[in-house]
C-alpha cells in the first residue's frame, strides 16, 4: 500500500515538474509574478513528495516487502537493517530516486534562500532546476522505477551486492551525489544569468559558497571511495583508473579548475565565456559521471544489471541538457567580450590559465581514457581497454605541475609581477626548494618522481608558510598585537585567502602519502600454513590459527596472524574470507594495523584444504592521503562560513 | 598586452598542451588492450603471439589444477565453440569459480598456452540466492559473453 502511495507521489511531481518548468517562462512572457510562485510552490511540492517517495521505498525495506522488485533485487530478510537503508541506492533505480530527492532539497533551498534578493534571474533558476527534475523523474517513472511490483512474490530476496554491505555504503554515494546535484546550482545560476543577460559577475558571487560546497562533497566522496576501495578490495591501492572512479573524477577535475577560475572574474572581470563554458561541462560532467555508474555500460564492482532502452533515453536527455547550455552560450557570447586584456605572461592571470589548461588536460586525458572503449565497442563491435600506465603518464607531470601553480599563484601579483615581487615571494621557497630536495637524496630517495616531489613540495610549503607570516606580522606591527592575536587578526580579515591556503596545504599532506605510499610500498602474496611466518621488511607476520566465525548473514574463515618486529609482539590480524549466505558470494575481507600514519595491511585470498594464500602489505604513510583530505575539508570549511562582514581578499 | 607578448603566451600554452597530449597519445595507443573470444585466440596469427589481450569465458567444469604451495594454477576457458588452457600465477578474484564466467588479461603463445596473473570475474545476470532458484524463479538470462564484457 505505501508503496503505491510513494509511486504515486513520485508521478505527481512528474506533472509539477513540467508547471515549475513551464510555469516561469510563461509568468515572465505574459508578465504573470503569480506564476512563477506557483512554479516556486511546484518546486517546493515535489521535495515533499519525493521525501514521501523515498519513506515508501525505505518502509518497504525496512518491513521486507519483496513483492517490490527493487527491495527484492537489493536486499534480503538476513540483511542488518543498516544496510536495508542503504539498499536504497545499492540499485541503480534507487540511486535516481536518492539523486532527485537531493535535486529537489536543494531546488528549494536555493528558491527560497534567493527568491527575494535574486528576483531577476529566479523565473529562469527555477525552470533550469525543474528541466533537470523533469529529466530524471521522467526516467524514474517510465523506465527505472524502483515502485514496481513483482508476482509471484519470491520467498526472498536477491541481497545487496556483499562488496557494497559496508558502512561506507552509507556515506559514499549520497556524498558523491551531494557533489554532483550541488553543481547543479552554479549551472542553473549560469543558465539563468545568459537567459537574463545579467552576464556580470553576480552569477558568481552568489553561487561562489554553494560551488565550494559541491566540490568538497565531491571531494569526500572520491576519497570516501578510495578508502573503501583500500580495505574493500584487498589489492592494497585506493585508485585503480577504474572507468567508475574515473567517472566521478572527471567533474572533479573541470570543477576544480572552475573554482580558481572564477577568481580570475572576480577580481579582473576576464574569462567571462570560459567560466560559463567550464560550470556547464562540470555539470555535464556530473550527469555523465552519475549515468555511467549505475547504467551498466561501464564494467567495474559498481554495475549490474543492464537495459538497453535506458542508455538511449540517457543519451537524449544528457545530449538535451547539453545543447541547451551549449547553444545559449554561443548565442550570447557576442554579449560576452571581456574588455580587459591580459598585461603579462607573469601574472596571476596567467597562472590561472596555466592551473585551467593543466586541469582541462588532465580531464581529457580521463574521457578518453574511459569513453574510448565504449565508442570502439560501439563503432567497431571491438572490445577493449586503457591500462593504468597512460593516466599515470599523464598525471605525473600535470599534477607536479599544478602542484608548483599552487606555490606561484597566490603569492604572484596581478596584472604583472615586478622582479622585486618575484624576488620578495619565491626567493627563500627555491633556496628551500634545493634544501629540501637535497634532503630527500640524502635519506636515501632516489627516483625522479620522488625527488620531483620533495623539491615541489618543499617550495609550495614554504610560500604558504611565508604567507601566513606575512600577513601575521603585518598585524603585529601595525596593532603591537602579540604573534598569535596578529595570526588570528590576518586569518578573520582575509579569510577566503588563507582559508585556501588551508586547503592548499592539506593538497600537500595528500601528495606526500600519495608519493610515499605509492613509491614504498611493499608486497608479497605468499601460500602459508599454520606455523609459517613471513618476512615484511622489519616485520615478521606469524600464521597462528584459522577459525570459522559467523555474522548475521555470511560465515567466514578467519586466519589468526601475529605480527613482530624484532622480536617483540606488535599486534594480532585478524583477516577472513567471507561467504554471504542469501548469494554465496565469497569476499575477502582485509586486516589492517596502523603505524606511524602508515599500514601493515593482510588480506587472505585464498583458503584451502592445503593451506591459505596472504597478501601482505607495508603501505607507509598511506594515511596522510585522507588526512590531507581532511584539512582540505577544513579549509572549505572556513572558507565556507566565513563572516561576510569583514573584507574579502 | 602587445602582440609579442600574446604570441609569446600562445606558444607557451601550446608548448605545455602539445607536450602533455603527446605524453598522453605516445602511452595510450601502447596501452590498449583488445579484448578476444577463446575461438579468436584459437585463431590468432603469430603477430599476436606475446601480446597483451584479454579474453572472456567460461571456466569449464573440473579443468582447474592448482600447484600445490604456489600461486599457479592452471584451468580452461571456453566459449562454447573453442577452448584454451590458461596458466595462472596469482591471486584470482572472489567470483573465480568453474562453471562460472572469467575474463583473464595476459598473452597467448607459440606453445598454445595463455599465460596470465590477472583475472576479473564478474556477477552475472543470474545471481540469485538459492532458494530462489529452488521455488524455480527464474530471471531474464541475457547474452552470456555480452554480460561478461561489460
Amino acid at each position: 500500500m505505501f508503496i503505491e502511495i510513494g509511486h504515486f507521489a513520485v508521478v505527481v511531481a512528474l506533472v509539477l515538474s513540467v508547471i515549475g518548468v513551464i510555469g516561469p517562462i510563461l509568468g515572465l512572457k505574459r508578465n504573470k509574478p503569480d506564476w512563477v510562485r506557483v512554479a516556486r510552490q511546484a518546486v517546493t511540492l515535489n521535495f515533499f513528495l519525493i521525501s514521501v517517495g523515498m519513506a515508501a521505498l525505505i518502509y518497504s525495506f525496512l518491513t521486507n516487502d519483496f513483492s517490490v522488485k527493487y527491495v527484492m533485487a537489493t536486499s534480503n530478510s538476513k540483511l542488518p537493517i543498516f544496510y536495508k537503508v542503504a539498499g536504497l541506492w545499492g540499485g541503480h533505480e534507487g540511486s535516481l530516486m536518492l539523486w532527485v530527492w537531493i535535486l529537489t532539497a536543494f531546488s528549494t533551498i536555493v528558491v527560497w534562500l534567493h527568491w527575494r534578493t535574486q528576483p531577476a534571474v529566479m523565473p529562469y533558476l527555477i525552470s533550469v532546476q525543474s528541466v533537470i527534475m523533469l529529466g530524471f523523474l521522467a526516467m524514474i517513472v517510465f523506465l527505472s522505477n524502483p515502485f514496481e511490483r513483482l508476482f509471484p512474490i519470491p520467498a526472498d530476496g536477491r541481497d545487496l551486492n556483499p562488496l557494497l554491505q559496508d558502512p561506507a555504503m552509507v556515506v559514499h554515494p549520497p556524498m558523491l551525489y551531494l557533489g554532483y546535484v550541488g553543481f547543479s546550482i552554479p549551472f542553473a545560476f549560469a543558465m539563468a544569468a545568459l537567459f537574463s543577460g545579467r552576464l556580470g559577475e553576480e552569477w558568481i558571487k552568489v553561487t561562489q559558497r554553494w560551488t565550494l560546497f559541491a566540490w568538497i562533497a565531491l571531494t569526500t566522496g572520491i576519497l570516501m571511495g578510495g578508502y573503501w576501495a583500500y580495505y574493500e578490495l584487498g589489492w592494497g591501492g585506493y585508485w585503480g583508473w577504474d572507468p567508475v572512479e574515473n567517472a566521478s573524477f572527471m567533474p572533479w577535475l573541470v570543477g576544480t579548475a572552475f573554482l580558481h577560475s572564477v577568481m580570475v572574474q572576480e577580481k579582473r572581470k576576464m574569462f567571462k565565456v570560459w567560466n560559463l563554458f567550464l560550470i556547464i561541462v562540470t555539470f555535464s560532467l556530473s550527469l555523465i559521471g552519475t549515468f555511467l555508474v549505475r547504467s551498466g555500460v561501464l564494467s567495474s564492482v559498481h554495475t549490474f544489471a543492464t537495459d538497453p532502452g535506458r542508455g538511449l533515453y540517457i543519451l537524449i536527455f544528457l545530449a538535451l541538457m547539453m545543447s541547451l547550455g551549449f547553444g545559449t552560450l554561443i548565442v550570447r557570447s557576442g554579449r560576452l567580450k571581456s574588455q580587459i586584456e591580459m598585461d603579462s605572461i607573469i601574472s596571476k592571470e596567467s597562472v590561472f590559465l596555466f592551473n585551467n589548461l593543466f586541469f582541462l588536460v588532465a580531464a581529457v586525458t580521463v574521457f578518453l581514457g574511459t569513453l574510448y572503449p565504449l565508442l570502439v565497442e560501439t563503432l567497431k563491435t571491438a572490445k577493449v581497454s586503457v591500462g593504468p600506465p597512460y593516466y599515470n603518464a599523464v598525471f605525473m607531470p600535470v599534477a607536479l605541475g599544478l602542484l608548483l601553480l599552487m606555490g606561484i599563484g597566490p603569492s604572484i601579483a596581478w596584472r604583472k609581477a615586478s622582479l622585486e615581487n618575484l624576488k620578495k615571494n619565491f626567493l627563500l621557497p627555491i633556496l628551500i626548494a634545493l634544501v629540501g630536495t637535497a634532503a630527500a637524496w640524502l635519506i636515501g630517495i632516489r627516483t625522479v618522481f620522488g625527488l620531483a616531489g620533495a623539491m615541489i613540495v618543499s617550495f609550495v610549503t614554504t610560500t604558504i608558510v611565508m604567507d601566513f607570516a606575512k600577513g601575521s606580522t603585518l598585524w603585529a606591527r601595525r596593532y603591537e598585537f602579540n604573534y598569535f592575536k596578529a595570526f588570528y587578526e590576518a586569518f578573520t580579515n582575509n579569510q577566503r585567502r588563507y582559508a585556501g591556503q588551508i586547503t592548499h596545504i592539506g593538497v600537500l599532506v595528500m601528495v606526500v602519502g600519495i608519493i610515499a605510499s605509492t613509491i614504498y610500498q611493499t608486497e608479497k602474496v605468499v601460500p602459508m600454513r599454520i606455523g609459517d611466518a613471513i618476512q615484511l621488511k622489519a616485520y615478521t607476520i606469524k600464521m597462528v590459527g584459522l577459525q570459522e566465525v559467523t555474522g548475521p548473514n555470511w560465515t567466514a574463515q578467519e586466519g589468526l596472524f601475529e605480527v613482530y618486529r624484532d622480536g617483540r609482539f606488535v599486534t594480532q590480524l585478524l583477516p577472513q574470507k567471507r561467504i554471504y549466505t542469501a548469494s554465496q558470494t565469497p569476499t575477502t575481507e582485509s586486516a589492517i594495523h596502523t603505524v606511524n600514519l602508515g599500514h601493515i595491511f593482510l588480506t587472505m585470498p585464498e583458503v584451502g584444504p592445503d593451506g591459505v594464500t596472504v597478501r601482505a602489505l607495508i603501505n607507509p604513510l598511506v594515511l596522510l592521503v585522507w588526512i590531507g583530505g581532511g584539512i582540505m575539508g577544513l579549509g572549505v570549511f572556513l572558507n565556507i562560513f566565513r563572516s561576510r562582514s569583514k573584507a574579502s581578499l | 598586452m602587445t602582440k609579442g607578448k600574446k604570441i609569446g603566451l600562445i606558444i607557451s600554452i601550446l608548448i605545455v598542451a602539445g607536450g602533455l597530449i603527446y605524453l598522453g597519445m605516445g602511452q595510450f595507443g601502447q596501452n590498449l588492450v583488445y579484448f578476444f573470444t577463446p575461438s579468436e585466440v584459437v585463431a590468432f596469427s603469430p603477430d599476436y603471439y606475446g601480446k597483451k589481450v584479454r579474453v572472456g569465458g567460461l571456466v569449464v567444469q573440473g579443468s582447474v589444477q592448482i600447484v600445490p604451495n604456489s600461486l599457479k594454477m592452471k584451468f580452461t576457458l571456453t566459449d562454447g565453440a573453442a577452448a584454451i588452457p590458461v596458466q595462472f600465477e596469482g591471486i584470482p578474484p572472489d567470483l573465480f569459480k568453474e562453471g562460472k564466467g572469467a575474463v583473464v588479461e595476459g598473452y597467448w603463445d607459440a606453445e598454445k598456452q595463455f599465460h596470465s596473473n590477472m583475472i576479473m570475474a564478474k556477477h552475472s545476470e543470474d545471481y540469485m540466492p538459492i532458494q530462489m532458484k529452488q521455488a524455480g524463479v527464474q530471471l531474464p538470462k541475457k547474452d552470456f559473453l555480452k554480460t561478461l564484457q561489460q
